[in-house]
Order: structure tokens, then sequence, then C-alpha cells
């Protein structure tokens, strides 16, 4: 490490988005999201070890643990290494900083398998993506390092910033255009023992982009509308709901705004699906009706107001001046009625771009999101080549969301299967 | 297979219905005892009452993804005080070193082996619990050749021979744990 970069990198704020997370976070509320590779061959632990750290002294973001300041966290300089391990525990679940030398991430193997649960206050999606791709691409060319002699990548100079990007591009005049409905709570009785179901539903990209294309739709628009039509067949109606499935969609704002951030860079939009108001009683309606919320919010001016409300939240004076032990109280009380206004959070990140040689080792990405106590199931997406990965997590022991979205897809042609944790087994033996 | 080999919800359920039947059997049959040998004293209520206070605090330490092995070790400490005081202050008839504290050592121990096999959590994490609940089973021995402390030795015997069960069951099931822990530990 340089050492002008360790000065710059000895400690520094969070970033916008990432001041709430570790107050409102606990063991309940992890905040944390893993990405996995599935590779073609069982991993080594000695390299992926050697590979990790080796990525660490590029990303030097990540590099870091979290204090407490007075009024808020920060990030702080950590001279440890982190500890990679086998995989053992449920995913995402909250990461105990003692467990981990202090790092805010935890990257765990399973036979083919290499996993980063990363706390959401370090970093969001899209930047924990590109360090993630930098352990495997670091991790292949150690462990066949005549493969990728003449990578290019190897001596390429990785350029990037910590800086909030939200600070600098918000706007401060904007107004707020926050939903004041409550949300339908997904029912059920919850899993016991602290376990976390994940299903994998593995789809045919091919396939899927092609019915998209048929119905005018993005990919995400078309898998919201699916999601939904799956809540209000598996829970709304059997719970007989009556307020609105409101689905919060994570939007990359590096896509809007010229920034080379690894911290957080998000925001969200929300689909407001009324179901008995606006008559949404079969697919074909809850498709039209979200491709059209998604032209509404999915504008530069819709998420620069979501975004610059938060920001404005962040920055006020009064809740900034207020001491961090009595801030985390008066946020985690605030938490309990804000996580009433989602019913599901659907993320995906999209394609995973591999580079060329690379791609031949892997067979595909997985996300996961960790679910809460309100929000029961947290659905994620990502994709690789010819394969779409849709992943449930869940705390909800009755599967049938999971299983109806199965067979919505499975009905429309598009070849699927499952792979999962076994913890919900209703899915695995019936994929069988 | 993507994921290591966890419990699925239905067994985990089934194990802790299972679970709580034999406690309520212990119970009643721990009330039988009591009426057919002394109804003078209801020690089988204290002692139910602790199997209770274990089980509150199992699901609660369990929803809270706290330590639960922790949890157990203090509370079957701070029961087995509480009992001991209790009889101090009733005129001390040796009721909580012969049945109450060996009743709660024999839950305590029981309790830690249903967790470490239904959360499938690694031994090493529990292991020092484990050992100091173990080394706290041992007490009843130590009370049996040391003046009037125990008037029935039975029970005290069958605590520390649950405790030595408990320790050889865990070792048996978390043996790759323990391994694996080993070599990481201790590679050179």
């Amino acid at each position: 490490m340089k050492k002008n970069n360790e000065n710059k990198l000895y400690w520094r704020r969070l970033d916008n988005s990432a001041k709430i997370f570790p107050i409102a976070a606990g063991k309940k509320y992890s905040t944390v999201f893993r990405l996995s590779v599935v590779l073609k061959e069982k991993v080594n632990e000695n390299i992926l070890k050697k590979a990790v750290i080796e990525a660490l002294n590029k990303y030097q973001s990540f590099k870091v643990r979290m204090k407490m300041g007075f009024f808020w966290y920060y990030f702080e300089y950590n001279p440890k290494d982190p500890i990679i391990e086998k995989e053992k525990e449920y995913p995402c679940k909250y990461i105990d900083p003692h467990t981990n030398n202090d790092y805010l991430f935890k990257v765990t193997y399973f036979d083919k398998k290499i996993n980063i649960d990363i706390f959401h206050s370090l970093t969001d999606g899209n930047s924990g993506t590109t360090f993630f791709k930098e352990i495997i691409y670091t991790y292949l060319e150690m462990l066949h390092p005549t493969n990728f002699e003449n990578e290019l990548r190897t001596t390429r100079k990785i350029d990037y910033d910590t800086e909030d990007s939200y600070i600098k591009n918000y706007d401060k005049k904007s107004k707020a255009n926050a939903s004041t409905k409550k949300a339908f709570i997904l029912k059920g009785k919850k899993i016991k023992l602290g376990a976390v179901s994940a299903v994998h539903e593995i789809m045919d990209l091919t396939k899927l982009k092609s019915i998209v294309k048929e119905n005018n739709a993005t990919i995400t628009q078309y898998l919201t509308a699916v999601l939904i039509y799956s809540i209000y067949k598996a829970n709304y109606q059997k719970y007989n709901g009556k307020k609105p499935i409101k689905v919060c969609i994570p939007v990359d704002l590096r896509k809007y705004f010229n920034t080379k951030t690894m911290s957080n860079f998000f925001t969200y939009i929300t689909v407001e699906a009324e179901m008995k108001k606006n008559n949404l009683d079969t697919f074909e309606k809850i498709l039209e009706f979200v491709k059209q919320d998604f032209k509404q919010k999915l504008t530069e001016e819709e998420l620069m107001r979501t975004m610059s409300n938060n920001v404005k939240l962040g920055k006020n004076p009064f809740l900034s001046v207020i001491p961090l032990p009595i801030k985390k109280a008066l946020v985690r009380l605030s938490y309990i009625e804000i996580r009433k206004y989602t019913t599901i959070t659907f993320s995906n990140i999209g394609r995973m771009g591999i580079m060329g040689k690379y791609k031949d080792y892997m067979e595909y990405f997985l996300m996961l999101i960790a679910p809460e106590p309100v929000e029961k199931i947290k659905c994620s997406a990502c994709s690789f080549e010819d394969k779409m990965v849709f992943t449930f997590t869940s705390i909800l022991k009755d599967s049938s969301i999971e299983k109806y979205f199965y067979e919505f897809i499975k009905n429309k042609g598009i070849d699927i299967k499952i792979e999962s944790n076994e913890v919900l087994d209703v899915i695995s033996k019936e994929n069988e | 297979m993507l994921y290591p080999k966890k419990m699925s919800s239905k067994k985990a359920d089934l194990i802790i219905g299972i679970s709580i039947i034999i406690s309520i059997l212990i119970g009643i049959m721990l009330f039988v005892i009591n009426k057919l040998t002394s109804g003078t004293i209801q020690w089988a209520a204290l002692a139910n009452s602790g199997i209770i206070y274990i089980w509150v605090t199992v699901m609660y330490s369990i929803n809270k993804n706290i330590n639960i092995a922790g949890h157990v070790l203090i509370q079957t400490i701070a029961i087995s005080i509480l009992t001991l005081f209790i009889d101090y202050e009733l005129g001390f008839k040796a009721w909580s070193t012969s049945i109450a504290i060996p009743i709660i050592i024999i839950v305590a121990n029981i309790t830690m082996l249903i967790l470490t096999i239904v959360t499938y959590k690694r031994y090493i994490k529990y292991a020092i619990y484990q050992i100091i609940i173990i080394l706290f089973s041992m007490i009843p021995i130590y009370l049996m050749f040391k003046g009037n402390f125990v008037n029935n030795k039975i029970l005290s015997i069958i605590a520390v021979g649950v405790s030595i069960l408990n320790l050889v069951i865990s070792l048996i099931i978390c043996r790759k744990d323990i391994k694996e822990e080993i070599i990481r530990k201790f590679h050179i």
C-alpha cells in the first residue's frame, strides 16, 4: 500500500446511504447481500486466500473496519487480513466483525462456489460486483498461471475513488415524492432456528429475452410483474390483502451520473400495485401497469428527487448533532414504521460481464439479499452468458410464492431449474 | 450441491416438537415421583419451572440469533444459585443440591445437545461453554462426598452421566468441524 493512499484511506466518512445501515442494522436486519460464482472446478482455499488479499491491495476501499464516532460511524484502515473459510452459516447473515478480523465483508467457499457477503454500508451491488470479479479473476490467474499470462488485465491500472456521489450530485431544491400508503406485508409463519431459505430459479436467458421482447417490456419489468402476480396468487388472495403490493427496485445511479465511486451510489423506485383499485387480477394487466409505472418513475428527474430527499435527511442538521447512541435508538424506532412501506425488494444487477478466457471456468453467478422480519422475502437476479438466475431469500415457511413463480415461468415455455439450500424442501423435491 | 447440508424447516420443526413433548413427559414424571416419594416439598414444581425457563431462553436466543450456548450456561448457573438460595432460606433441606440442581444440569445438557443437532452450529464456537457446563455438572460429585449436601445420590450420578454422554455425542456429531478447526489453528 502506498503511503499516500494509506494516509488518504486512514479514515473516511460513510457515504449518505451507508450512514443509515450500521445504525439500523442488527442480527435481524443484517443489510447484507451476497454474490456467488459457481465455478467448473472445486475451490482451492489457499489460492482463494491469496487472491482475496491481492484483490484487497488493489481495492483498498474494502480494506477498512468500522468505528463508532460521536455522531456517526466511520471507516478506518484495517491492517489485518480477512479470514477466508468454508461456508457454514445461512447466506446473508449478520457479519459479526469480530469473527472476520473486523472486515465488513466475508469471503467463503463451498465445493465449486465462492461467496462474498457484503455489509451494505461498505458498498452497493455494483461496486461489490467489481470487487468480487477482481477476486475471481485473480483467483483464476493464480490457479492457472499459464492460461492467463498474456492477459492485459493484470497490468491495467484500476481507476476508482470513494467520493460520496450523493452529496456531489443531489439537488437541494427537490421536493418529496414518497408514497404515504403502507404496503401489503407478506403473511405466514416464519422458519424457526434463524434459518434462511435460498431458492435459485435458473432460467434460459435467450428464451426469456424473446418472451420479454414479445411483450415490449424489459427483463426487470417482466420479472417484477411475474413477482407481483405470484404474490397476488400465492399470498395476497389467501390472506385477503387490502393494501397495495409495493415492490422496491434499487437503481444504480452510475448510469445517470458521471462517477467512479466504489461507495454506495444507488436509489430506488417503488412499484405500487393497487390490486383491487386498479383491477389488477390478471398477469397481462399487471405487466401493463408495471410498464407504465416504470415509465413514470424511472426517469432522471424522479430518481434525482428520491435520491435528494434521502440526502437531505442524512444531512439534516438536527439529526446530525444527535449523539450516535441516541440516534441509533431513534432510527431503529422509526425504521419499525418505515419498513411497513415495502412488500418486497427485487434487485436485478443485470449481466455479469466477464472477460474472454475467464468465462470458460464459470457456470453461473448468484445474487442474494438478506430477508428481514417485515420484508420476509427478498428477490434478486443476475445473468451470465445464457443463464438468468432469479433468487428468493426467505424466512417464510410457506414457499408458495417461489413455486408459483417457477410454475409461471415454466408454463411460458422457458427452461427453468431450481437449486436451493433445501431449507424449504418442498421445492427441491418437486424439482427432482 | 450449492450449499452445505442444512436441516430443512420441517425437520427442525419436528425436532423442536419432539423435544417439547419429551420436556412435558419429564415434567409429568417429576410430578409423579414427587407425589410418590415425599409430598411435603414440591421440588418437582421448581425443577419444572427450570425446564420452562430454559425453553423460554432457548427459543428467545434462537429467534434473536444470539450466542445460545452462552445463554444456556448463564441461565443454568443463575437458576442453580436461585434454587440454592431458596433452599437455604427455607432452612436447607438439601433438595436444591440433591434434586433441583442435578435436574437443571440434566436439562441444560440435553438442551445443549439439541441445540448442537438442530442449529448445525460449529462445535468450536460452543466448546468453551460446553466444557464449562460439563465442569459445572461435576459439582454434584463434589457435593456427594462433602458432608450432608446430598440426600439422594441417584440424580447427581445421572446428571454427571448425562454430561459425559453429551460431551461424547457432541464430539461425534461435530468431529469434522473439530478436525478442520484443529488443522486451521495448528497448521505449520
